[in-house]
């Protein structure tokens, strides 16, 4: 038998692996280069923000980008939803992480806590030569604003509306509610014709009730922090405003499985006509579906019991992060991006409200009248998680966005607590949560 | 025959299955034995192994260190903090909803446990009998394991979530009114477990039927001789001849509810009111929802610590039963 000339001892081959193993240590304990070094391009980290044609336009705007000489070219990574806390921390922590990109609409503020984000204050005012400081909606940059400046920039936004199907009203002889006693009118009237009027959906991890409920407190004048932006929950206008919601489920206006119901299981209601009014997100129509979403009709602000008019907004932003190739080439890519980005609201990719006067101005996006109401009605009165101390997002916002703590307050209120016990309960939780 | 003496013959039967009066091999002593066992071949066959040993142990033991070190701070996904010692795992035992949490994981896991158990195992029998297209039906009840649980979840709650759903619909057909299965939270409890036997009971059936496969025919022909009752060969002959793949697949499914999370967080999200939220489900709340990395993770850390006791248990069973 013929045997190889290529013959290697045990000895040489233990060496082999010890190399081997040597190599592959040394490349698990580099630094993986994350945005920076002087050759490396701009990562540009973006969320899935509506249909998965989103990320391609969006990816295809990102790789337009042409810098100028001496400045870095950018690449696109879309980051999906799942988890994505974990991946952005741990992707700061190694030095892995994005020079640029969106996420969770409080991420900026606990990033910038900790000393990740570089604040946008010159990006921003170089924006006041070239237009697009002015192209804001109004009120919209001034939640990005924090005592050590801005952390980010808006990008879309989010919103807790009044919607209702306009033939189930006028099946039910119910005009179109204006404020909240008007709303419980028709709310009744619904009922009359087996509808529910008081839509709802509060599954633990899939549901949204609890903005919808912040949303009416801030409508009522009342919200979660105050000035020193300390939880401040058991006020009367928060009582108030969770006695309307009571009223709404014990006259049989709420569904009594939405306590369960995901925003899918929702979304279905609407869709059979059993739900024919509450509050919900600005695309409802489009995520319904089918023959029903025609018939869905964002309604106007309601005035509150104590008069006053309110939504719950989330304005979600593109924040810069100090690990990056060059901050001058982060901030040409910025300019680049929000002056070339209309198109992912002009080809309907999915994506929330925009942020730039020009864009709501296009055509494309003035043929939706449901979303012209929201930006022309909603969006002047509409207010921040901070609601009432404030308008500029912080920190400690991150433990009532979406969180176990906010998502229990809804179901207290959902499943009939008594106001002041689900506010009592939920102030203490806070208090536990917020160290500082 | 009584009872008694069908139990010694089978005993004894059981033990003929093997070689009788098997003892120590002939051999070298054990002192010679000791000597020869580190010869130049067994360290060339260390080293290597050695490698992936190593890679081995770092993969396994780098995230366990790290945790712990987590675990005894008061830190977050970035941050390590300020060392706080066995504080977390004392603010963990002290919330109450720690234990209501506790007490449904228990009831899952049982219910999990013993539920896919019992139906993987007469599923199992039966399929042993001959019954027309056995493959076939074997093939479509391993398909609730085979199905993605998103998939499955997403089917469970088109079935129960809303009151035009087909089970609600049903059930108020049949008189009990508007049945909130998800929305109730004794309800909720009782569809998460059911739908955990579901998913769970094809994996219990291939364990028990290739645990029944292995078992002599011919016993249960000498117990029949004998004037066994089929109860009393199920008993005496079937249920001692599997235990061992029993306590395996209990310590194998203990470990897949406790750490189960898609089940729950996809059907419930752990509500209505907390009703459904397991031990597992509170620590990813903890660490990524409310950014309590030490608590989160102490919660972990002391599942893991209940798993191991009860594995213990349950391995020392599967040792008795091999000394039997």
């Amino acid at each position: 038998m013929e045997t190889s000339r290529f013959t290697t001892s045990r000895r040489g081959f233990l060496g082999l692996v010890g190399t081997g193993a040597a190599v592959a240590a040394l490349a698990a304990c580099s630094t993986g280069g994350g945005g920076g070094g002087a050759s490396a391009s701009l990562k540009f980290w973006n969320m899935p923000w509506g249909t998965p044609a989103f990320n391609t336009l969006d990816s295809k705007i990102t790789l337009g980008y042409k810098p100028e000489s001496g400045l870095p070219a950018a690449t696109y990574q879309a980051i999906q939803w799942a988890n994505f806390n974990q991946t952005f921390s741990s992707a700061l922590a190694s030095k892995t992480g994005p020079a640029i990109s969106s996420g969770g609409g409080t991420q900026a503020f606990q990033f910038a806590k900790q000393g990740f984000i570089a604040p946008a204050d010159g990006l921003i005012e170089s924006w006041k030569s070239n237009g697009i400081y002015d192209d804001f909606l109004p009120g919209v940059l001034d939640a990005m604003k924090t005592d050590a400046g801005y952390v980010a920039v808006p990008y879309n936004l989010d919103m807790r509306v009044n919607w209702y199907n306009k033939e189930l009203l006028e099946k039910a002889g119910a005009t179109p509610p204006t404020d909240w006693q008007s709303y419980l009118d028709a709310a009744a009237a619904l009922k009359k014709i087996d509808v529910y009027g008081f839509a709802a959906n509060g599954n633990a991890s899939g549901g949204n009730a609890f903005q919808m409920i912040v949303g009416l407190m801030i409508n009522n004048g009342g919200g979660i922090f105050d000035e020193e932006h300390k939880p401040n929950l058991v006020t009367a206008a928060n009582i108030e405003a969770l006695e309307f919601v009571r009223e709404n489920i014990s006259k049989g206006y709420m569904d009594p499985a939405a306590i369960s119901y995901t925003a899918t299981n929702a979304n279905s209601q609407w869709k059979a006509e059993k739900f024919g009014m509450g509050f919900d997100v600005p695309n409802l129509a489009a995520n319904v579906g089918g023959a029903s979403s025609s018939q869905l009709v964002v309604g106007d602000p309601l005035t509150s019991a104590s008069g006053k008019k309110g939504a719950l907004y989330f304005p979600n932003n593109i924040m810069m992060y100090k690990n990056t190739p060059s901050q001058k080439g982060s901030e040409a890519f910025m300019t680049y991006y929000y002056q070339n980005m209309k198109a992912l609201w002009t080809q309907n990719t999915g994506i929330g409200l925009p942020v730039l006067k020009s864009i709501a101005a296009t055509p494309e996006f003035q043929s939706d009248p449901n979303a012209v109401k929201i930006v022309k009605m909603w969006q002047p009165i509409a207010k921040t998680w901070a609601a009432p101390g404030g308008t500029a997002l912080f920190s400690n916002i991150s433990y009532v966005d979406s969180t176990p703590a906010i998502s229990d307050f809804g179901q207290n209120v959902l499943s009939g607590k008594s106001a002041k016990d689900a506010l009592t309960t939920f102030q203490s939780t806070l208090t536990s949560l917020i160290k500082d | 025959m009584t009872s008694t003496s069908i139990a010694e013959s089978v005993k004894r039967a059981r033990r003929g299955v093997g070689p009788a009066g098997a003892g120590r091999k002939p051999g070298p002593a054990p002192a010679a034995r000791a000597r020869k066992r580190f010869t130049p071949r067994t360290w060339t066959l260390i080293a290597f192994a050695a490698p992936s040993l190593i890679l081995l142990l770092l993969l396994n033991v780098y995230p366990l260190v790290y945790a712990l070190i987590q675990a005894l701070h008061d830190g977050t996904l970035l941050e390590t903090g300020p060392f706080v010692g066995l504080k977390n795992f004392g603010d963990v035992l002290a919330q109450p909803s720690f234990w209501s949490e506790t007490s449904f994981t228990v009831v899952f896991t049982v219910v999990g446990v013993f539920g896919s158990w019992l139906v993987g195992l007469a599923l199992s029998l039966l399929l042993r009998t001959h019954i027309p297209a056995g493959g076939l039906f074997k093939v479509l009840l391993l398909l609730p394991w085979i199905v993605p649980t998103v998939v499955s979840a997403t089917s469970w709650n088109w079935l129960v979530a809303t009151p035009q759903s087909p089970l609600p619909v049903i059930a108020e057909h049949l008189g009990f009114g508007n049945v909130l299965f998800l929305a109730d939270p004794m309800l909720a409890q009782v569809v998460v477990c059911l739908f955990k036997v579901w998913i769970s009971f094809p994996f219990m059936m291939m364990m028990m039927s290739s645990a029944l496969a292995s078992v002599d025919t011919n016993v249960y022909e000498a117990a029949k001789v004998d004037g066994a009752t089929g109860w009393q060969s199920f008993r005496l002959i079937t249920l001692p001849l599997i235990a061992r793949t029993t306590f395996v697949s209990w310590i194998l499914m203990t470990i897949f509810c406790v750490n189960d999370f898609p089940t729950i967080f996809l059907l419930t999200g752990g509500g209505p009111a907390h009703a459904t939220t397991s031990l597992v489900l509170l620590a990813y709340l903890t660490v990524f929802q409310n950014f309590q990395t030490g608590p989160g993770v102490a919660i972990a850390f002391l599942m893991t610590f209940v798993l191991v006791v009860i594995s213990v248990v349950l391995y020392r069973q599967i040792r008795k039963v091999n000394v039997e």
